[in-house]
Parts: structure tokens; sequence; C-alpha cells
């Protein structure tokens, strides 16, 4: 059964600019925010995407005052929400029935970690604990707005915002709630950047997705966030749709906890599920917006997987965590507006960094940005650990 | 909505109760503390010597309760696996925490990282069954399960799928339940855990923990406890609650008289229950009114053990006594009506039926 699910608004904050505009221009112009860290404090010099702002910039930005208690990650939501309600042109005045879904998986850790030991010897910081829960960082920036009658919390780590457009969808096609408003936010901690150095798949350089010299990933943060509702329900509001949500595809890889399957089993399944929902061959897909980490073993695996669904001679495929950082839960948001980005003003972004082919695979990804070109079905893939594989599948209305 | 029903064909517990067996809803163990940890199974029966070892508890219990969900309903391999946890792997989020505030970021082994984020209980669910169907995982306070449950009630709805495993999955680690009380969730002291509902109303409830497998499918079978007629999930809704409950009845086809209980999540929280009591006093008598609180303990996902116990005694047509805030035991029973809040801001509400 064909989905009737339309995007009528969008919004982002990432390390390649705040908003869609200028996201826009770094995408066209393959300008990274991949730079050394500024706003984490921590004994590590890895290069990071980080948000180029503080928390009390972004305060200013919202009109929250200092004495309020709101993690990064939060604030960033916020701002990407406020901007896709804007070009979606809702107001929450309570007119309709609005899903909020939010994916994250740090929540309010970037404050736990600071104040864990006082959490547990004192009560100088007891706001913080509430703030650590990933579903209290949700409701934070839904009563922001104010006006949202359902409210969630996917988290299937690096895949989080991608599952949130799932169930988004689900929510409405069933009827359950007029507009969805979906996506995921999360701020780099030092708790998630030395997990990932402890497995050792942090670059200490720029990454370099799907090139044979890649040696792991750049963390990101962002949000990212997109307004879905029917065609009908687009039109009676008149808003215009910039593009559709024609399919969607999760399956689990089922075989290790932070590996992925050599032949990519979970991303095949996944990129098939949504082929199929979306009734599209393989030959229409214009872009593959790959999930694309950088680290050995995810490029490899979801390579092999692209060469069995597509063939050896796949679509255009490129990874923009060359450009964002991995954005982990974010990345699924910040990901389907860079894809929405390319349906809309036809070009396929690049993937930055790339000198030397990959042995084991057929296919080179876009090096530099291709303008002028017809883009008509984007893939998007967001896997996470766990084996937890989502792919999207975004298309033109025209 | 239209809705289908599903039916719940397989249940798996292990709990504050004797682990993977309904005896904890017929004669409940009764504590004296307001911290309670869950009765484990002997997990040699589950795990050689380093699975054991590498897992942690709260994964250990989730694969268990699901293989016990699993082979109970007599299907081999779900569609999707759903799970809802309020908090995730806590007790591997604290040591690599620790670890990295400790050594300053120095010296971190990736274990504890690696089985620290929330899905990794669905994920190794999925690893262990080698299950590659759809998977997702919800963290959303206190309705993290029924946010699971909704994810693959819509899939059903859809015909996407036509079974699934949904579990509930929380642990209540010593410093957690530090950090929780600080912020007022838990009572310093408790005499009586089986009857501190009616008898001691105060500021906090107790603590417990716990894993709940649920396997449901699109059809019925002789294995089927109980189905699930229609769910609604709700964020601080404008209407009244009563009305949105009288509503809720209506669409599923029947009057408030017909519901033989409504099982609430009541914790013996002088505020939480405030919130029950306000909504339900004109719509059930106390002989209609049902709990599971001081069985199971408060956690977030505990509406999954409440959805264990209400199909169990559907299938058995009784609600026991101490189930019962008037305290008479319910016979003949058809229907309950699960009603879950979380600070009178998240609401649930969810139709079991007999098959």
């Amino acid at each position: 059964m064909a989905l009737d699910v339309y995007i009528t608004g969008m919004g982002i904050v990432s390390g390649i600019g705040i908003g869609v505009d200028q996201t826009l221009v770094s995408l066209r112009e393959q300008k990274s925010g991949i730079q050394p860290l500024k706003h984490l404090q921590t004994i590590h010099d890895l290069p990071c995407a980080e948000v180029d702002l503080s928390e009390d910039q972004m305060r200013e930005l919202l009109n929250i005052s200092a004495d309020e208690v709101v993690t990064r990650t939060a604030l960033m939501a916020m701002l990407a929400t406020r901007e896709a309600l804007q070009q979606a042109r809702l107001t929450m005045d309570g007119t309709y029935r609005v899903a909020f879904i939010h994916g994250t998986t740090v929540g309010g850790m970037e404050k736990s970690e600071v104040y864990y030991f006082d959490f547990l010897q004192n009560d100088l910081h007891n706001e913080f604990i509430e703030a650590h829960d990933c579903g209290a960082c949700t409701e934070k920036i839904a009563d922001y707005f104010g006006g949202f009658s359902f409210v969630s919390t996917p988290s299937t780590a690096c895949s989080s915002a991608a599952n949130a457009c799932i169930l988004g969808a689900n929510l409405l096609e069933a009827g359950i709630v007029d507009i969805a408003v979906v996506g995921g936010s999360e701020c780099i901690t030092k708790f998630h950047l030395n997990g990932f150095k402890s497995l050792m798949i942090l670059d200490s350089q720029p990454c370099r997705p799907f090139d044979e010299t890649r040696a792991g990933l750049n963390l990101g943060e962002g949000a990212a966030f997109i307004v879905m509702e029917s065609k009908a329900h687009a039109a009676k509001r008149g808003v215009a749709p910039l593009c559709r949500l024609s399919g969607y595809g999760n399956a689990c890889d089922a075989y290790h906890q932070t590996a992925s399957s050599p032949e990519g089993q979970g991303a095949f399944l996944a990129m098939n599920a949504a082929l199929e929902m979306s009734n599209l061959q393989p030959a229409d897909v214009s872009y593959i917006n790959a999930h694309g980490t950088g680290t050995p073993n995810n490029d490899e695996s979801e390579g092999q997987a692209i060469v069995r669904v597509f063939g050896n001679n796949p679509p255009h495929v490129s990874s923009t965590k060359s450009l964002t950082g991995h954005t982990t839960s974010a990345a699924g948001g910040v990901e389907a507006v860079i894809s929405i980005l390319a349906l809309q003003h036809k070009f396929v972004p690049a993937n930055c960094n790339f000198t030397t082919q990959m042995q084991s695979l057929p296919f080179t990804p876009v090096i530099n940005v291709l303008h002028d070109i017809p883009v008509q079905h984007v893939l998007s893939n967001s896997f996470g650990f766990g084996g937890n594989n989502t792919s999207l599948i975004f298309s033109n209305v025209q | 909505m239209n809705s289908k029903p599903i039916y719940i064909n397989g249940l798996g517990s292990i709990s504050i109760q004797q682990p993977l067996s309904f005896e904890g809803i017929q004669q409940p163990l009764s504590y004296q503390t307001p911290h309670v940890r869950c009765v484990e199974p002997n997990y040699k029966d589950f795990f050689d010597a380093v699975q054991a070892r590498r897992l942690s508890k709260i994964i250990k219990r989730a694969i268990v309760t699901a293989k016990q969900a699993v082979d109970d309903s007599g299907i081999s391999m779900p569609d999707a696996i759903v799970t809802g946890t309020g908090l995730g792997c806590v007790e591997d989020t604290e040591k690599f925490l620790d670890a990295m505030i400790r050594n300053e970021e120095k010296f971190l082994q990736p274990t504890f990282f690696i089985q620290s984020t929330h899905n990794t209980i669905s994920s190794q669910i999925a690893i262990h069954m080698n299950c590659k169907g759809y998977n997702n995982t919800y963290i959303h306070r206190g309705v993290s399960f029924e946010n699971a449950l909704l994810d693959a009630y819509l899939l059903f709805q859809r015909g996407t799928i036509r079974t699934a495993l949904v579990t509930g999955n929380d642990e209540m680690t010593p410093n957690y339940f530090i950090l929780l009380g600080r912020i007022g969730y838990w009572k310093q002291a408790i005499q009586n855990t089986r009857t501190c509902i009616t008898q001691e109303q105060s500021n906090g409830s107790f603590a417990g923990e716990g894993s709940v497998s649920i396997m449901f499918s699109d059809t019925p079978s002789s294995k089927s406890y109980a189905c699930l007629n229609r769910m609604s999930l709700l964020y601080k809704p404008v209407k009244p609650m009563q009305q949105i409950i009288r509503e809720f009845v209506a669409d599923c086809g029947l009057n408030i008289d017909d519901i033989d209980v409504c099982m609430t999540g009541m914790n013996a929280d002088i505020e939480n229950d405030a919130v029950y009591n306000s909504v339900l006093q004109d719509l059930f008598s106390p002989n209609a009114i049902g709990t599971y609180k001081h069985i199971c303990g408060e956690y977030y996902t505990s509406l999954s053990y409440g959805m264990l116990l209400s199909a169990y005694c559907i299938q058995q047509g009784i609600v026991p006594a101490h189930c019962i805030l008037g305290g008479v035991e319910k016979s003949g029973v058809k229907h309950i009506l699960l009603y879950n809040h979380f600070r009178n801001r998240d609401h649930s509400l969810m139709l079991l039926s007999t098959c």
C-alpha cells in the first residue's frame, strides 16, 4: 500500500550551518563542518563537526532564560523544530492533532557526565537528574512550542531519527494524528566520544567514506526535523509539499552489537523493503545518501549491500557525513533534510575527501557536487549499533 | 481509526516475583524495603559461561523472557521485535561513565560502552534469535512500554507484520535508585509492599525492576491469553480524562459497565494515585479498580507487567482480591481496561478482552 505522507516543512542545525539556507550553501560549495573541537571540554584532540553556537547563543535565539534547565540537545532540537514549523506554516494552536517524535540516545548525558558524582553525593544539581532522561528531553522540546497531542522517543542509536520518520508515517496512515513533526537531535558528549574512541573507530583526520584509506568516523552533532502530513491535509491547509516519503524499510542485521555483517544483510533487507513499499525499481533511484560513516566495517558492509540491491553500477552514492560528521541519533533527520534539498534543488551532494577507490567495491562515490541533474527519488540509509538498519525513500511530487 | 484486534499468544517475565512463572500474580512475595531487585532465574540454564559473564543482567533477563514468550506462543520467529525501556542499560552506562570520570577519559575499554545504548536490549534479543525482521526501541519515561506496543500495533494495522515480540525492560541499580530518590521517587521506608497501595499512601513509591516479553499475533490460537482490542496514547490531553475514557470504551463498542476491571498504575505515591482516583471515581467502584504495582514495584516499564498480569487474569477469568482496590476478588472477567499515566502528562488506554 503506497504511503500518503508528504513533507511540508523542514529545519536543521548542524556543523555545516544553522538553518536550511546555510546548509544548502555548504552542501553546494562542499564546505565541511569538521574542525578541531571548540565547545566540548575533553582531553581528546579529534576533529568533529560541532554546531557553531554556544548554549548561551542558542538560548538567546530561542528567548530562553539562563536559569531554565535545558540541555544542548534540546536547544538544538528547538531551533530545528522552530524552522520546520515555520516553513510548514504551522501554528501550534490546537487546531490539529500533531505528533512530536524525537529520536535521541544520549539525552541529557552532556550534563550527567559533568555532575554524575554530585548526583550520587549531594543535591547541588538535582535538576539535571530529570534532564538526563531522553523522554524528558522530548517533552521539554514539545512544551517549548506547546500544543502537541502525542510525543514519543524512539532510540536505536544512529538510526533513531530515521525510525522517528517511520512512526510518524504510521501514525498519519492510521489517522491517529493530522500532522507529525519527526526527526532527531544529539549533541556531542564526552561519553560517546570516548565510547567511539575506545572502539577505535574515530579517525584523527577528516573522515573518508567509501575510500580505501578510510580509518574511521568523525563525530558531528545537530538536530533536524521534518513536518509530515497527508496530501489532502497539506492541500486543505494550503501548504505546498516539498516532496513525499514514498517508502521505508526497517530490518535488523542481527549479527553483532557494534559491527555490521560482511554482506550487509540488514542493510540489504532495509533497502529492499523501502523500494518495495515505494513500488520502485532499483533503477528508479537517482541518488543514495549513504550511511557511510567512514569506518572500515560500515562502508564495506553497506557497499556490498548496495551492490546486492542495485548491481555493480548503482545510482549516485555519497556520504554527507564527510561534511556534517556523524550526527549519531540525529543523522536520519539531518540526512532526510539533505535528501530533500537534493530533490528540490536538483543536485547531488559530494562525498568529500575521497582519493582512493575501494578495491572490494565496483562503484565510486560522487566526488564533486553534481549540479543541475534530475533527482527524482533519493534513498537515505541510517544504520545503528545492534544492526538497527533503516532506509527511507523521498520522492519528488511533480 | 478502525482497529483490528491483536492476540496475546505468549508471555514471559522476570520480576521481583518468582521468575518465569505466574506465581507472583496468585501469591505475591512482599518486601519491607523501597528498593527491590529481581529474583533471577538460573542463567546457567540459558547461557554458556562466557555469555553469562559477558552479558549484563538486563540483557540476560530480556533474552530469557523473550525466549519464554516465543516458546509459549509456539511461533518460532517473530516478524518484529520492539522494546520499551525507560532507562535502558543503566548498569553498563554507569560503569563506562564512572570509569571515564575517574580515569579522566583515559584507558577506557569499549565493553561497557557497547552495551550502554538503550537499543542493545532489542538488538541482543534479535541477535540471539537470529531475527532479521523489524526492530525498534522506545524510551519515553513512564509510557515507554506502550510506545513500543503502539509501534507494533500500527504495523499490525497496516498488515506489515503478522507477529511481534513486544518487551518492557528496566533495571534499577543502587546508584540510579539514589539519583531518583533525590527527586522524590521513593519512600524512605515501607512496611509491606503487598498492601502499601491501600495502607501506606505517602510521598514516593517503592522501586522494582523487571523484564516482560509478550508475543502478539494477528490470529488467535489455542494459547491465546487475551486480545488487545484498541489502544490510545495521549500527551497532555485537553479534554477531561473521564470523557476520553468514556469515548475510548464506546469506540470499543462497550459501555463502562462492561469493563470488569480498570487496571491502574497506582503505586502508593499520594500524588500519582490521586490522579487515578479523581479520574476514575465517577466511572468505576473500588471493586472495579485494579492495581499491579504492589506486585512488581514502580519502574518506567512496569505497565508491561500490568499487561502480562491482565492477560493472564483474562485467561483465568479471575482477578485476585489483592489486585482489586476494594479487596474483593473479581470473577467472570472478560474486559480489562489498562489505564496508565505518568505525572498526569502522558496517558495511555488499552483494552484487553477475552478472545
